[in-house]
């Protein structure tokens, strides 16, 4: 049986590469697999997450059911109504409710972590000093490079301004600083991506034709 | 009414949530749970919105004899095999009335929407499909209730462990999956190729900024030094501009919610 | 002689007693025990417990003064254990914590559901006593007990005190400026090259021939960047619809599918051309993320769109649906809040719209003063995030040296207490 399922990994990882090559019905064949088997397994894995283990076991079978929990299914059954055109618009109820609450859950949390955590990171000694009290130049200009970055930065998403003159200029050191740090994410991604295809080498090659251990 | 009322649900859930961070008592964090909670429990009843739309699609496209249709027998038919393996489980070790089950069902299923649709959609001798559809699906139940090698699991989860179900997922889905991946080291390749041109600055930004973080880890000589250059770039200009990106992405998103929780944007809510 | 006799008797049995007494009582304030080589260290001082504030209740918090043996004196701690009672007497059985040398306080919380381990009920009286240790476990000292103590949640979290004033002035901001809007007062904002490319390249391809291709990538429906998208795709929709050209949604949350096709059905009953909408326009795939990848570049090699509109959250998978793209020739406008794949679009894609950029969008694209209203409050809340930081390190820096002390714990203000 393992071999059968080596073979079978190894016959669609070539296929997929195929790919490369051009569109072909061998590859067209393997996607059409990777989407039907792809959904049929999340429906059935969110199935039991989310019916049998939250709303069965919580809510109907459960020695102290979570009534509250039927509230998310009668919103499920009104999505449903989207396949009636008559009573369709009934389905915006749960939508409306997916909306707002996400919403306001969201809205706080990413005041704190993306802007006032940004802010209290922000602020911090300019002069950086040893244990000595002698004073490290280097870490001092980071510190500085840091806050100019992020004061340009900011300046190049300015919407209500136009780029002109000495705002201009800021915004341009800006959007110099986002392109090193787009350069470095770039840069750091590179390695990563190649250990994936070594991966798949590895299992064609080993795994597949014995040819390495 | 109609359309208002959905609007006025927003406010009032959003309102209530961006109370509810602020108060941390057990009542309130019950109720984000249970909030929390049925917004799980709607997604399932829309992935069933989800696979309609899937077989509906592919249909169409069996039925219209569009480009490439053969392989949307391939979809459905992957569909309903893993769905049908994640709610059984084959108790005797003996497949052949499994796998016979199977194929009346996929089968009746094929007949059965076919004769749904209908005449509307181009489906020829739609009734009789349908009352044919009906026939297997009589001869289907019938297995089902007498054959005693396997049986439904819906209550329980046994249909997970059906080695089926475990291998569709470990030798089809699992190698799709990495392999689909690995093909980014193709991609990146070929963006870098195109992109690290020092056309302009800002091109020359990118690809100097690049270059150093990509051989951070070459040995030799120069190793060290690129590598301290690297770890300083990393630490110094891209978290000063990641920050300015992140402050930027944070404000945006908090007036997106604002706007979404006060009923200005209501572009998300079609008329229906 | 005979009383006499007896009176001495009395007096040595009741002195005996009385020495035994005091022994017991001794014993019983601090069951101290001595072995040989290790003395009991000085027990831990003004002992106190209180509720946890700012939490949802079933929380007691424990302070205290380390023992003079901490560190100092004897030097013979090596930790403190928390022990509690449900009455002032004992039995104090109960271990709910033990902390190593050094600490001062220690937080005995349990979650709020009644079944959990170590469940403290609130509105409940407990009894606190710490323990000081040593090296040997039968040599320890304990405290004075406190209590009683009850545990209750709070209403109102006093540490999100700065994060509530934050809310309350962005909202007034946002009506302000929305409200000037409605006014008709002239909001400026400045060019955006990628949305101002989205009308050129829609007109592209209803020119062409070829369909638009709409991604709105892997988020769901409750992403705040998928709801931006959702308004930009009413947007593009509505062109579409006017120019007739053919849209493409293939879509990897079910959801976001209902609510995409409602906005492109709405988009053609308000370009007057209902019959013109095709349900399977917008349609789901799989939630799988490289199965749906895999279905979105077959689109691309094989529909040839003009056009791909990239919106949404986006993780891996950006780099190939952006360089599946450029290989069938498609004009690429991207725009994500993912800041770890905006490089592979920027690099990829013709246009992108960076970060915040996306949820601006709307209001460019559909210039509606309410939108514009709130754009403007949004730049206002970043120039207040600017001044804020350069005060921060201008208190920080020289407030020393201004004899201003109360402002060098300026960055304090902004951190939030959980």
């Amino acid at each position: 049986m393992e071999t059968v399922g080596i073979w079978c990994g190894a016959i669609l990882t070539l296929a997929i590469f195929s790919f490369l090559y051009k569109d072909n019905p061998v590859y067209k064949a393997c996607e059409a697999i990777f989407i039907g088997v792809s959904a049929g397994y999340y429906a059935i894995v969110y199935f039991f997450d989310s019916i049998y283990k939250k709303f069965w076991l919580g809510a109907v079978t459960a020695d102290q059911p979570e009534e509250w929990l039927f509230g998310g299914a009668i919103l499920g059954v009104l999505f449903l109504t989207r396949l009636f055109p008559k009573i369709s618009w009934v389905a915006r109820w749960p939508l409306a409710f997916i909306v707002g609450a996400t919403a306001g859950l969201y809205m706080v949390n990413y005041f704190v972590t993306n802007a006032m955590n940004q802010v209290a990171s922000t602020i911090t000694d300019v002069i950086a000093r040893g244990d000595a009290g002698d004073i490290n130049w280097i870490q001092s200009f980071g510190t500085l490079v840091i806050l100019v970055g992020v004061i340009t930065g900011l300046m190049y998403f300015f919407f209500s301004k136009e780029h002109k003159g000495a705002f201009g200029g800021g915004a341009k050191v800006g959007i110099w600083f986002l392109m090193v740090t787009f350069g470095a994410s770039f840069g750091y991604t590179v390695m990563s991506r190649m250990s994936l295809l070594i991966g798949r080498m590895d299992f064609l090659l080993g795994d597949w034709l014995g040819l390495i251990n | 009414m109609r359309r208002q009322l959905p609007f006025f649900f927003v406010f009032l859930f959003g309102t209530f949530m961006v109370v509810q961070n602020f108060v941390p008592h057990e009542y309130s964090e019950r109720a984000k749970e249970f909030l929390s909670d049925w917004t799980i429990i709607i997604g399932i009843f829309a992935l069933a919105l989800g696979i309609w739309s899937l077989i509906h699609v592919s249909l169409d496209k069996i039925n219209k004899r569009k480009p490439n249709w053969e392989y949307s027998f391939v979809t459905l038919v992957g569909l309903v095999a893993m769905i049908f393996f994640g709610f059984t489980a084959n108790v005797s070790g003996s497949w052949l009335t499994y796998f016979a089950a199977l194929m009346v069902l996929l089968i009746s299923l094929w007949l059965l929407v076919q004769g749904i649709l209908g005449a509307g959609a181009g489906v020829t001798k739609a009734k009789e499909k349908f009352f044919a559809g009906i026939g297997l699906a009589a001869i289907f139940t019938f297995i089902a209730l007498y054959d005693k090698s396997w049986a439904f699991h819906f209550y329980t989860s046994e249909g997970l462990e059906n080695p089926l179900f475990k291998h569709f997922f470990s030798d089809i889905m699992v190698p799709l999956q990495a392999t689909m991946f690995a093909l980014l080291a193709f991609f990146i390749s070929s963006a870098s190729y195109r992109a690290f041109r020092a056309r302009n600055l800002l091109a020359t930004l990118l690809l100097i900024a690049a270059l150093i973080v990509m051989l951070r880890f070459t040995p030799g000589p120069w190793g060290d030094l690129i590598s301290k250059t690297s770890t300083w770039v990393m630490n110094v200009p891209n978290l000063a501009a990641q920050r300015a990106i992140v402050i930027g992405i944070g404000l945006g998103m908090v007036a997106t919610a604002l706007k979404v929780i006060l009923g200005i944007e209501r572009g998300y809510m079609g008329k229906g | 002689m005979k009383n006499l006799f007896n009176m001495s008797r009395f007096k040595i049995v009741f002195t005996v007693c009385v020495l035994l007494s005091l022994y017991s009582f001794v014993n019983a304030q601090a069951p101290a025990v001595t072995t040989v080589g290790i003395t009991p260290p000085a027990p831990v001082t003004e002992l106190t417990a209180v509720d946890t504030d700012n939490d949802h209740g079933h929380s007691i918090t424990v302070k205290w003064t380390p023992s003079a043996d901490d560190g100092a004196g004897a030097n013979n701690v090596l930790g403190y254990r928390v022990m509690r009672s449900n009455s002032f007497e004992g039995p104090f059985n109960d271990t709910v914590g033990v902390v190593p040398l050094g600490s001062t306080n220690f937080e005995n919380s349990s979650s709020i559901e009644e079944g959990a381990e170590g469940f403290i009920p609130d509105n409940t009286d407990f009894y606190y006593r710490v323990d000081a240790l040593t090296g040997d476990s039968l040599v320890f000292s304990s405290s004075e007990v406190t209590g009683p103590v009850h545990s209750y949640g709070q209403w109102f979290n006093k540490g999100l005190i700065p994060v509530f004033f934050a809310v309350i002035i962005f909202t007034a901001l946002t009506v302000l400026f929305v409200s000037a809007a409605r006014k008709g007062k002239e909001l400026y904002v400045r060019p955006l090259a990628g949305i101002e490319a989205v009308d050129d390249a829609i007109g592209r391809a209803t020119e062409m021939g070829r369909p638009i291709l709409y991604v709105f990538g892997l988020g769901v429906a409750s992403d705040i960047a998928t709801i931006a998208s959702f308004t930009i795709l009413s947007r593009v929709a509505k062109r579409v619809a006017e120019y007739q050209t053919n849209l493409i949604v293939p879509c990897y949350d079910p959801i976001i599918m209902t609510v995409a096709q409602d906005i492109v059905k709405t988009a053609y009953m308000d370009a007057g051309r209902p019959n013109d909408y095709k349900e399977d326009a917008v349609f789901f795939i799989t939630q799988a993320q490289f199965a749906y990848v895999g279905a979105v570049n077959g689109i691309m090699i094989r529909e040839l769109p003009a056009t791909n509109i990239y919106m949404g959250k986006f993780y891996a998978e950006s780099l190939m649906l952006a360089e599946t793209g450029v290989v069938s020739g498609s004009i690429q406008i991207a725009g994500t809040d993912e800041i770890a794949q905006i490089p592979f679009f920027v690099v990829a894609c013709d246009y992108t719209l960076i970060g915040e950029e996306l949820f601006a969008a709307s209001a460019y694209l559909g210039r509606e003063p309410l939108l514009l209203g709130s754009l403007k409050a949004q730049d206002y809340a970043k120039a207040a995030v600017l001044v804020l930081a350069l005060l921060g390190i201008l208190a920080v820096n020289f407030s020393g040296d201004l004899g201003l002390t109360w402002l060098v714990n300026f960055k304090d203000w902004f951190k939030v207490i959980d």
